[in-house]
């Protein structure tokens, strides 16, 4: 079997100290993997080159084995294979749940297939079937994505995730602005979702939510801290991971 | 493949178009032109085109050529200058005196305001050419003739800029002022100065970059300076001296439009697309840097328009000494309605709506097809540039190389040199837009052009279109300017009844055609207020 993601040396400039500095791990199909660190640690930096929107300095990027297409055609279709879960949601304000939803689709779809989405709604029964699966009512598939509250947004975006169909989902802090009761409810419906044969890079500023996943990276000014399994990880290492920044409880 | 949201309804009950189409409908208007096109190329001029692009790579710098084309682009640039000067002034006290929320608080109603507003739409109307063209008849060929046609309309629509900002500020502080006991002027100018501010010093500064394109213009009509030249060199097919002119006036637009941009960024007035955006709080102290900053530059400017208008001999009191007219007989008005005026109107709609579509649906067609390449884009940007800084005239002259006379050539004309102003627009909007969801499009794998039409085009759509409405506004009155290619509507009939001083056509034309341009403002008003308006309504708030 092969690895979905392989991260070899990787290092990433930054303007007083390397962002990324060295850094190697491996992502199985199947794993939830936990990546934890105080802000500034590089989780987002190691997502970010993870799924294709920084280039490192030096190192591999290899996705299911292969490093990134050189031809745009090759890349898009590697790309549709990696989701990312963005804190600020990145979803498209001005358009519809519907659209939103099938613009996760655009790396399968032909050219008139794009376009005609901008005027019919397609793929409604898919998109519906998304919905309920992040317990949203179907009725909300032709309002706007600007005319939702924050929660629904949220499970727009894991929706759309859903949708895109990749094998590898990757969280940069998700749950960051949740209040504690409804950051254990996204979670667990992230977990639950993102089940085998998808594997989860989860960032998170909480060790308190840990329940659930398989394995935990730890990272601390750029550079690998641990990679253990999740039933191995011990207050020594959280205390060595934090030493000197603010330790989040939630 | 489209499924209908309801089965038992006909298909088309759930179409809608979505922002990112609504942005490209206007571009479907280049099918019957790609139709028509080829049936007005006489094809007699095809070298004389190739040689015109051929010697924008070697223009001649014989030193000749140099210094003439040098001492035009000062005249234009002065000219521009003093033009833009005299109206900001006269626009900002015609300004305050068209604003009802001054009237209101000063003297408790608003009727002057209103009259002052309908006073003003005449003078707006009118586009500078036809200024230009009719002092130029009144007094003859003489310098304060190009600044006076610069400064007359654009008083009239910075005053009307001023007005609106001026009457959309929330007047909460200025309740609050003169519930304390606070003089009218005082309170006025403590509660809405510094919010007026940043609004004013945009478009201040966009209104300089139009009195530039404005004076070059005027030149072309032999008003003075590099327009003159470029005419002239242009139809004695002098191409490589041309282009000397040409690049030299691309540079000064270039700094121009980039010294603006960074003064733009730099006392953080918002971008002409959001004049009314309001003023983050937290930057006071850089707003107050900025009108200190404001005042040296009003400062140097100011002997810098006296020094200018004393070179070039601009003398005010020229303005009260009319030449002597050719005799004019007793108006003949069964000869005035006689004109074709169906026709006349007709055409000059066509004209506009043609310019305008093109326009508007060009900029984010060619920005779609260039997506994927960065180098393009760069090409893209130096096209329109291009484009905004040659006159639409000269456009329609060089057009006639290859294309018959008509309204279609016309339309072209216009068209590419709106195409530069807004696409120049809609690329900053779309490099300013948050990259947010383009970046997460273009992660999952949908390509460079979808990440632009979804992610950019989404956030872009209506202030681009409200933008758009605008211009097809201006573009009404600019249709006098390619009156010279014929058959264009009101604007060739307009030049023509002028050229042949027939007085009595000439005031029922301008009646007419500042009637329409009233009208279309007030449409072009009317489409922008409902493009701008809250985009959705709070539907669902629980979850």
């Amino acid at each position: 079997m092969e690895p979905l993601l392989t991260l070899e040396s990787i290092t990433v400039p930054g303007r007083d100290s390397p962002r990324l500095e060295g850094v190697s791990l491996q992502l199985w199909p199947g794993e939830r993997v936990a990546l934890l660190g105080a802000s500034g640690a590089g989780k987002s930096t190691l997502l970010s080159v993870a799924n294709g929107l920084i280039s490192p300095q030096a190192g591999r990027v290899l996705w299911m084995g292969h490093p990134p297409a050189p031809s745009r055609r090759l890349r898009r279709r590697q790309q549709a294979g990696i989701g990312t879960l963005w804190q600020d949601l990145r979803l498209i304000e001005e358009l519809t749940v519907q659209q939103n939803l099938n613009s996760a689709r655009l790396a399968h779809w032909p050219w008139h297939r794009a376009w005609l989405n901008l005027l019919f709604p397609l793929e409604t029964l898919a998109n519906r079937v998304a919905l309920a699966q992040v317990d949203l009512e179907s009725d909300l598939l032709a309002a706007p994505v600007a005319a939702l509250s924050g929660g629904q947004r949220q499970r727009v975006a894991i929706a759309r995730l859903l949708r895109q169909d990749a094998l590898l989902w990757l969280l940069d802090e998700p749950l960051a602005s949740l209040d504690p009761r409804r950051a254990r409810d996204v979670l667990g419906l992230i977990l639950r979702l993102g089940r085998a044969p998808r594997a989860l890079l989860f960032s998170l500023h909480r060790p308190d939510l840990l329940e659930g996943f398989d394995r935990v990276i730890g990272l601390r000014q750029g550079q690998l801290c641990f990679d253990l399994p999740a039933a191995s990880l011990e207050q020594v290492h959280l205390r060595e991971l934090y030493a000197g920044s603010h330790l989040s409880h939630g | 493949m489209a499924e209908p949201q309801n089965a038992s309804q006909p298909f088309w009950r759930g179409v809608s178009l979505a922002l990112p189409l609504t942005l490209l409908v206007p571009s479907l208007v280049l099918l019957p032109i790609g139709l028509l096109v080829p049936r007005l190329v006489h094809g007699g001029g095809i070298d004389l085109i190739g040689r015109f692009l051929l010697a924008a790579l070697h223009p001649s710098l014989e030193a000749s050529v140099l210094n003439s084309a040098l001492s035009g682009l000062v005249v234009t640039l002065a000219m521009a200058l003093l033009g833009w000067a005299v109206s900001l002034l006269g626009g900002i006290l015609l300004g305050l005196a068209s604003s009802r929320t001054l009237w209101t608080t000063c003297a408790g109603q608003s009727w002057p305001a209103n009259g002052f507003r309908r006073l003003l739409a005449l003078p707006r109307s009118i586009h500078e050419l036809l200024w230009g063209l009719l002092l130029l008849q009144l007094l003859g060929l003489r310098p304060v003739v190009a600044v006076a046609a610069i400064a007359i309309p654009y008083s009239a629509l910075v005053a009307r800029v001023v007005a609106d900002l001026l009457d959309g500020l929330e007047i909460t502080r200025l309740e609050a002022l003169r519930c304390g006991g606070a003089p009218a002027p005082g309170a006025l100018l403590t509660a809405l100065g510094p919010p007026l501010l940043p609004g004013l010093m945009s478009y201040g500064g966009y209104r300089l970059e139009c009195a530039l394109r404005s004076a070059t213009l005027l030149g072309v009509f032999g008003l003075g300076g590099l327009g003159t030249e470029l005419r002239l060199t242009l139809q004695s097919l002098e191409f490589r001296e041309l282009w000397t002119g040409l690049w030299l006036l691309f540079i000064a637009m270039l700094l121009m439009e980039g010294t603006l941009a960074a003064l733009r960024r730099r006392w953080l007035a918002p971008r002409r697309l959001r004049l009314s955006n309001p003023i983050p709080a937290n930057r006071g102290r850089r707003l107050e840097s900025a009108g200190q900053e404001l005042l040296v530059v009003l400062i140097v400017l100011l002997p810098l328009c006296w020094l200018l208008a004393g070179t070039l001999d601009v003398r005010w009191s020229d303005l009260l000494r009319i030449q002597p007219l050719p005799p004019m007989g007793a108006p003949d008005w069964p000869r005035v309605l006689a004109l074709p005026w169906l026709t006349l109107v007709a055409n000059t709609l066509l004209l506009t709506s043609l310019a305008a579509a093109l326009a508007i649906g060009l900029a984010p067609f060619s920005l779609l097809l260039v997506a994927p390449w960065p180098a393009a884009r760069s090409l893209l940007r130096f096209c329109w540039a291009l484009g905004r800084l040659w006159p639409p005239p000269l456009s329609a002259l060089l057009l006639l190389f290859v294309l018959q006379p008509g309204l279609l050539t016309a339309a072209l004309a216009l068209g590419f040199h709106n195409l530069g102003i807004l696409g120049r627009l809609l690329l900053e909007s779309v490099e300013e837009a948050p990259s947010g969801p383009r970046e997460a499009l273009e992660l999952m794998g949908s390509g460079s052009r979808l990440g632009l039409l979804y992610g950019s085009f989404s956030a872009v759509a209506r202030s681009y279109l409200a933008y758009g409405a605008y211009r097809a506004d201006v573009m009404l009155r600019e249709t006098v300017v390619v009156g010279l290619v014929g058959a264009t509507g009101l604007g060739s009939q307009l030049l023509e009844s002028l050229t042949a001083f027939a007085w009595d056509q000439l005031l029922a034309l301008v009646v007419v055609y500042a009637t329409l341009t009233l009208l279309g403002e007030d449409l072009s008003d009317r489409l922008r207020r409902k493009l701008q308006g809250p985009p959705t309504t709070a539907v669902c708030t629980n979850a």
